[in-house]
């Protein structure tokens, strides 16, 4: 009776709602009618992932933010009061810092989902493009946002990372000091940087991640290469045709299921670093306030930028290290404009596995490499 | 709908089937109302882990994290004058009155809580915001004030003051 009454009460809402914007049409249409293909797999969960991840490195940062300081003289004392004495302050700032490393991590393996399983061939150019750039405003926020606890290592990996833009020809000197606000990393580097992690860089995620929702809806979700017989790309390129999935899953409550699933799945891994493991990400100079007039032994980029770092050390012309860097990501931004086979399937993609086998490899060689080098 | 089907057939199989697919139909719905009180209370569950740190980070530091004990030297404040300082994590004066008293009190404002002004020359405390006046005990002589100033303890040994 409870319940019945429970449920009329609900009726009512939904129908006032429903008479003035139509929500069962839109739930029909974008929930329950939207229909997924029957081979989808969990790789496809990925970018649900990284949506929960983004909103959670948002809320976290704003909460940062009520006790941070952006000022050189107390930016690393904000963030050690935030550590020590505000309650549940390590817990927020941990989900942040071991947050954008688990977003990265996610980031790459959702580019790999997509690069193995084919989906960014045509006509899905515009979401690979759309997200290849998401994937660099990711390493840029994570590099602007290394910076704002104001640690030895937070100092001189900027001053490292900065710097690198002084081997391009003519500018580089002048880029260099206009991306720092001054001749060195300082205070004015703190103030740029800290406009950029908070305001600048996550507007354009966020919009960027709306044409890439946008980009998704009016194509349709790719039909994965695996469990069916053609996997040749049917796409004819003469007009634009919506991908749908006749006789499919429905979107809710059936694929919304499965990425609450790989959602927990992901929290379990993120939280088990948080509470059991902290610092993985951290080395010992993070932990050090920033002082100009001491340079750390061995200071080092975060894991993601590893290979980079090793790649600049291998050559003894840095314009020429950075070149060839610039080179394989335009590359990997441009590979759907480059790789116009219809086949799908990677087992069937030999030049395409032996390269992209490769060229992973060669990035965690590299990586590892870069760390113990 | 099953009243229905009595009325408009005597087959007793047909009865029988819909009886049973109605008690299915009970079956699942039980089913799915336990179902959903477990995953209800686990959201719950859920919720107060994340609520209770986050309102324990919004929270302000209660009094005994930032109230410590003040310590003036006697000689900071002369006759007739007053010194402001922050006493836990609110604003305080401390007066020595023409015959030598000492007096310690709250120095917001008990109306609208804006921060009384010492004026020296009447021996009285201002409140700027609404005109409140109260006398040097802090009593409320004039204006909106509903009570007089919050009077704090204080200890004077070893020619220091010390408030709280």
């Amino acid at each position: 009776m409870c319940q019945r009454s429970g449920y009329v009460s609900h009726k009512k809402i939904v129908d006032w709602i429903d008479v003035r914007i139509g929500v069962r049409e839109v739930v029909d249409k974008e929930l329950t009618g939207y229909l997924l293909p029957r081979n989808i797999n969990s790789w496809y969960s990925m970018g649900s992932i990284l949506l929960f991840a983004f909103a959670l490195q948002v809320v976290t940062g704003m909460l940062l933010l009520i006790y941070y300081v952006p000022d050189a003289d107390k930016a690393f004392k904000s963030v050690s009061t935030i550590m020590n004495d505000v309650p549940y302050g390590w817990l927020i700032r941990m989900l942040h810092a071991v947050g954008s490393n688990m977003m990265v991590l996610a980031l790459l393996f959702h580019m790999l989902s997509v690069l193995f399983m084919g989906s960014y061939k045509k006509p899905r150019e515009l979401n690979w493009v759309t997200g290849f750039i998401l994937f660099t405003l990711v390493q840029a926020i994570s590099l602007t946002g290394y910076l704002l606890p104001w640690s030895q290592l937070s100092f001189w990996a900027t001053t490292v990372a900065t710097n690198s833009a002084s081997v391009m020809p003519v500018v580089g000197p002048y880029l260099v000091e206009f991306l720092r606000g001054s001749p060195l990393v300082g205070p004015p580097t703190l103030g740029r940087f800290f406009a950029l992690h908070v305001a600048v860089i996550p507007a354009v995620i966020a919009a960027l991640i709306g044409a890439h929702l946008f980009l998704l809806k009016r194509t349709g979700v790719s039909t994965p290469p695996f469990g069916v017989k053609d996997t040749d790309n049917q796409w004819q390129g003469d007009s634009y045709s919506y991908e749908d999935h006749p006789g499919g899953i429905p979107f809710f409550p059936n694929f919304a299921c499965e990425d609450m699933r790989s959602i927990a799945i992901y929290m379990a891994i993120f939280l088990a670093v948080v509470f059991f493991d902290p610092y993985l990400f951290f080395p010992k100079d993070a932990f050090l306030p920033a002082n100009p007039f001491a340079t750390p032994a061995h200071i080092k980029p975060e894991w993601y930028f590893l290979a980079n770092y090793q790649t600049l050390k291998l050559f003894p012309n840095e314009l020429i290290g950075l070149s060839l860097q610039a080179v394989a990501m335009t590359f990997l931004a441009l590979l759907p404009f480059v790789d116009r086979g219809r086949e799908r399937h990677p087992l069937r993609r030999r030049l395409f596995l032996i390269c992209s086998v490769g060229g992973v490899l060669l990035w965690i060689g590299l990586s590892i490499w870069g760390h113990f080098s | 709908m099953l009243q229905q089907l009595l009325v408009i057939t005597d087959n007793e199989a047909i009865i029988d089937i819909i009886m049973c697919a109605g008690g299915f139909m009970e079956t699942d719905r039980n089913r799915r109302t336990f179902l959903g009180v477990c995953l209800g209370s686990l959201g719950i569950i859920a919720a107060a882990a994340v609520s209770w740190p986050l309102f324990r980070y919004l929270a302000p530091r209660s009094a005994s994290e930032t109230s410590g004990k003040v310590v003036i030297p006697d000689t900071d404040v002369r006759e007739g004058d007053a010194k402001f300082f922050e006493y836990a994590g609110s604003s305080a004066v401390l007066i020595r009155k023409k015959n030598g008293e000492l007096a310690a009190f709250s120095a917001v404002c008990t109306h609208l809580g804006c921060i009384v002004q010492w004026e020296k020359a009447k021996q009285d405390f201002l409140c700027p915001c609404h005109g409140g006046r109260y006398s040097a005990d802090g009593v409320v002589m004039a204006g909106p004030p509903p009570r007089p100033l919050k009077k704090l303890p204080f200890t004077v040994a070893g020619g220091n003051i010390t408030i709280g």
